[in-house]
């Protein structure tokens, strides 16, 4: 709760901010802003409370959630120096925006109300949709932020669709109530519970981008500056996923017969997208788009296997996802950086494909080496956090007794390391002229500390264990 | 809550959706039939008000105009508020006195806002 009326109030002062004359002040403010809010988050730590007259609950996985969508977005902000030299970029305007979309995402972690969860969608969407076209010369980008817009809005017309529609079947928006109903009927469950939790579920999975409402993401991921890619691919699916397992795992637990096998055919479908058109991609933002798509399937296991173990799976998925993607982006941001200003004389390959990172490893030996700790981490190899993010994910479905689920995922998981090597043979073992790239000192932290994150969680993945 | 509706209760909404329906239709049918018919090149324009039409209607508009709009309309759903707020302002108190002085302050920092950003400047 605190963080949520702290980071209302931070982005208004960010936005004031920038009426000062040096903009320098800017990016320190608004990673300061996110540590407030982030060490408020646990002042209710070890207790559960419900605020705004019950609209929002505040516990320990509430809380947790928080922290890694707060985390991430302290991490992604902390690599956008590069506004700063940026003459038509509005960096207090981005920041304002990135802290009220925050608020959006808290609304969707800990809402007890189904208005409060709209709300939360809304206000982090709209916010994105603004970001995605914050690259207001770029053609992709205007086209990316249309495309996200108009799909987006139609998708929350049909969640909001879904959330009326459970509300005539069950008379009550309230968490509590919705279950007390799917659990206890009188008479049997209407139809419209039916086709209202659909609707509903259609509007989130649209979120998290899963097959097959995936359509609109490597477009908008790709057409986006690669700043707020990473935002979008790390704040959103983890607020998209908390909201999910809140829902189904509090409201909608009573009828899992009804919807595991939808949810199941829908994770399966999100693996084979994801991973088979990710093998085709030659640009390296368009593959982490598809690898996003895929995650998510990922993500979904640990839904259509609801269980006992499903809550640590999806907490500790999300994190060796955002921070092993963050670090991604983070070095694709300077490799295309240096890329762009190589092109400008003597005019190359496009900065963001493949190729842009070949010999990278030789001249930049700590760029190469988060890169490829981060592509391994995303692949699932041993010893990295998204082995274990894997691992946890698998196990749901083991305890379920979903064996044809495990099996597609593990095959899915093999094709994934295709190309996330592909980035890593590029820059180690490709000839490239890669000049030195000149990292700044907090954006070369953020990078250590993502890499570090990611071997510290796959060395002792029980570190987590018991937190919540 | 009663939740034993029976299907005749929806009744007066399907009246309602057919009266709605059948207004159009009728209308429709009658202004077609009943008025007379001129056809000319100055009837088929778009919009008819004696001044000739100029380009067609994807001509770029100034980005104020839009900027205008959207702030007419957060400011008037703004005097929506307070008129609830003050029939029941006897009965809100204090509380309700502070939340609104809260809503206007948030307001206001937004006038602040767009006033320093020069949106309402015209020149």
């Amino acid at each position: 709760m605190f963080p949520i009326v702290l980071l209302s109030v931070f982005g208004i002062l960010l936005l004031f901010l920038g009426f000062l004359k040096s903009r320098a002040i800017l990016l320190p403010a608004a990673l300061l802003f996110l540590l407030v809010s982030l060490a408020v988050n646990f002042i209710d730590w070890n207790k559960t409370y419900l605020y705004f007259n019950g609209m929002l609950l505040s516990d320990n996985l509430s809380m947790v959630f928080t922290a890694i969508v707060l985390g991430s977005a302290f991490m992604v902000v902390a690599l956008s120096g590069s506004f700063m030299e940026d003459e038509s970029a509005q960096p207090a305007e981005y920041y304002g925006i990135l802290l009220f979309s925050l608020v959006g995402a808290l609304m969707m972690i800990g809402f007890e109300n189904l208005i409060m969860l709209f709300v939360g969608v809304e206000i982090l969407s709209v916010a994105m949709y603004v970001l995605t076209g914050s690259d207001k010369r770029n053609l992709r980008s205007n086209e990316a932020a249309l495309k996200y817009f108009l799909m987006g809005a139609f998708t929350t017309g049909i969640m909001l669709f879904g959330m009326a529609l459970l509300y005539g079947a069950t008379g009550s928006f309230t968490l509590g109530g919705i279950r007390a109903y799917a659990v206890n009927p009188q008479v049997g469950l209407s139809l419209l519970f039916y086709v209202g939790l659909l609707m509903l579920l259609i509007g989130l999975l649209f979120k998290v981008s899963a097959a097959p409402f995936h359509f609109w993401t490597p477009d908008v991921y790709d057409g986006a500056p690669t700043l707020f890619t990473a935002f979008m691919s790390t704040v959103v699916k983890t607020a998209g996923f908390a909201a999910l397992f809140r829902l189904l795992s509090i409201s909608f637990s009573g009828v899992y017969t009804f919807w595991w096998t939808i949810l199941a055919i829908i994770t399966t479908l999100t693996l084979v997208a994801g991973n088979i058109t990710a093998v085709y991609q030659n640009s390296f933002k368009r593959m982490m788009a598809y690898s996003s798509i895929s995650h998510a399937g990922y993500l979904l296991i640990g839904l259509a296997a609801l269980g006992q173990q499903t809550k640590q799976a999806i907490v500790f998925y999300s994190l060796a996802y955002s921070v092993a993607t963050i670090a991604a982006f983070g070095v694709l941001l300077l490799v295309a950086r240096q890329r762009n200003a190589e092109t400008i004389t003597s005019g190359g390959s496009s900065s963001e494909s493949f190729d842009a990172f070949n010999g990278l490893a030789r001249q930049n030996p700590l760029l190469g080496f988060a890169m490829a700790v981060s592509m391994l981490s995303l692949a699932g190899i041993p010893l990295t956090a998204g082995f274990w993010g894997k691992f946890y994910m698998f196990s749901t479905a083991v305890e379920r007794g979903q064996i044809w689920l495990l099996v597609v995922a593990v095959l899915m998981s093999a094709v994934g390391i295709y190309y996330y090597f592909r980035v890593i043979i590029a820059m180690y073992f490709r000839e490239g002229a890669t000049a030195p790239i000149r990292v700044a000192p907090f954006y070369r932290y953020v990078l250590v500390v993502a890499t570090l994150l990611t071997i510290g969680l796959g060395i002792a993945p029980g570190l987590l264990e018991g937190l919540f | 809550m009663n939740t034993s509706y029976l299907p005749s209760d929806y009744l007066p909404v399907l009246i309602q959706l057919l009266l709605a329906l059948g207004f159009i239709v009728t209308t429709m049918i009658v202004t077609h039939s009943v008025g007379p018919k001129r056809k000319s090149q100055k009837k088929d324009d778009p919009f008819e008000c004696g001044i000739p039409v100029q380009g067609d209607a994807r001509t770029p508009i100034s980005i104020k105009y839009f900027l205008i709009a959207i702030l007419f309309v957060l400011f008037d759903v703004e005097v929506i508020f307070l008129y609830p707020w003050a029939v029941n302002f006897k009965g809100l108190g204090l509380t309700g006195f502070i939340e609104m002085i809260l809503f206007m302050g948030l307001l206001l920092a937004g006038f602040y806002y767009v006033i320093r950003k020069g949106v309402l400047k015209w020149e």
